[in-house]
């Protein structure tokens, strides 16, 4: 279709300024006035999905650099760890979600003629130690020796969970905390296969991968997480790399102790340090 | 003039090239969510968020504020290391109304004999040891060296 002839009356115009021109240039000016609020409007809308309001203040996560140490010869197996971080962190009463569980370690001595320092391994969990453990079915006399092993989130300097995440959702903090940010989790769970130490698991009723967070709203509030708390043994210790004296409990652990991390041999650098672990325990 | 002109098709290229770009950008503008890369790939508001559950165990000091007595006997007593949630359960709603009772666990939970528990804790069989008899009548939880 033919363009109408630019019209060339006006004197107050300068050349090239048309009147078409100049009413369309306006008229973009005003759409984009009008464009502009409902803009910020719908951009302030779509980020309410992901704000929070009313946290606690007053907490740097740049000051500290949390560390978990367990020793294996205090444990003594009550299981009130477990019940604790099923109670702290709404964790489903079903016995396969755990945050933090115990193993128990049977070590039995080699049969007659086989020549081997130890015999097999037995390794239970029932309930993951939630309610204590069951007396033991395998006789005093077979047992070479026995332990019990706390197990948690590994707190690794280098997760292999927060690697595998595709959307962002699982990270680690400035504090060393590896968090799942449930709005943002698919619940693919890809995390769940990567962690090598299964520390993780797929929450049937949040539809998210959850797994221990230190007890973050624990921490960030000056308190210890739920299974440090409630241990009877000081089996599990927890403490701040970055304000640590020398009369930290995990300070004499490492002073006293030879210290070991799981799976080390994956380059994970756990910062859950175990006190006492047997090589039989993976 | 007409020699300078850009080609058609180069011209259609640079226009899909900015609708593409600006797209890209509007929706950047519209999804990247507030405090995202500020601590790192991710939302820095999720650490906030992680805050915001109450604590259910409260904490030794809590007990302190009302029960400091009996914290004190039990830190002299082999019980030293024991919280007081460890055997009473948690205790923010006893906080928060002290007319919610508090449970006890029963001793066997730590001291029942178990070939994986070690030397250090005493331990006992209940079924040998005076079965049937609350632990109570001879043992003081907070004191357990004392005699009742």
């Amino acid at each position: 279709m033919p363009c109408a002839p630019p019209t060339q009356r006006g004197t107050m115009i300068g050349k090239g300024y048309t009147r078409r021109k100049s009413l369309v240039a306006l008229a973009g000016a005003a759409a984009g006035f009008l464009v502009m609020a409902p803009a910020r409007k719908a951009r302030a809308a779509v980020q309410k999905l992901f704000t929070s309001t009313g946290a606690p203040k007053g907490y740097d996560p740049t000051q500290h650099k949390w560390l978990m140490a367990i020793n294996i010869e205090r444990c003594i197996g009550c299981g009130l760890c477990v019940e604790a971080c099923k109670k702290e962190n709404h964790v489903p009463p079903q016995p396969t979600y755990f945050r933090t569980w115990i193993e128990r370690y049977i070590i039995k001595k080699p049969r007659p003629g086989q020549a081997a320092v130890q015999g097999e391994t037995v390794v239970d969990s029932p309930n993951g130690g939630a309610g204590g453990f069951p007396p033991c079915e395998i006789p005093r006399e077979e047992i070479l020796k026995a332990f019990y092993v706390p197990k948690l989130c590994n707190l690794c300097e280098h997760s292999p969970c927060t690697q595998s995440c595709p959307v962002g959702a699982t990270f680690d903090t400035p504090d060393g905390a590896v968090l799942v940010d449930p709005k943002y989790c698919i619940g693919c769970g890809f995390c769940i296969q990567a962690c090598p130490y299964g520390c993780r698991y797929f929450n049937p009723y949040t539809r998210t991968a959850d797994k221990c967070s230190l007890c973050y709203h624990r921490i960030t509030r000056g308190l210890r997480p739920a299974c440090v708390e409630v241990c009877p043994a000081e089996a599990r210790l927890f403490g701040d790399l970055k304000n640590m004296g020398p009369d930290d409990p995990i300070a004499k652990l490492v002073r006293t102790n030879k210290l070991h991390t799981l799976k080390p041999h994956l380059g994970t650098e756990p910062r859950v340090l175990y006190a006492g672990l047997d090589k039989e325990v993976r | 003039m007409n020699e300078r002109k850009l080609p058609p098709q180069l011209i259609r290229l640079v226009i899909l090239t900015v609708a593409i770009l600006g797209l890209y950008g509007l929706a950047r503008f519209f999804l990247t969510p507030p405090s995202f890369g500020e601590l790192g790939f991710y939302r820095a508001l999720a650490l906030e968020e992680a805050t915001l559950r109450s604590p259910v165990f409260a904490g030794q000091k809590a007990c302190d504020e009302c029960h400091s007595d009996t914290i004190k006997k039990v830190a002299k007593a082999e019980h030293k290391t024991v919280s007081c949630e460890s055997c009473h359960g948690p205790g923010r709603a006893h906080v928060e109304n002290p007319e919610v009772k508090m449970g006890a666990i029963f001793c066997v939970r730590c001291h029942g004999v178990d070939p994986a528990r070690s030397a250090w804790i005493k331990q006992v069989d209940p079924k040998k040891h005076y079965a049937g008899q609350r632990c109570a009548e001879c043992h003081v939880p907070h004191q357990p060296s004392e005699v009742p």
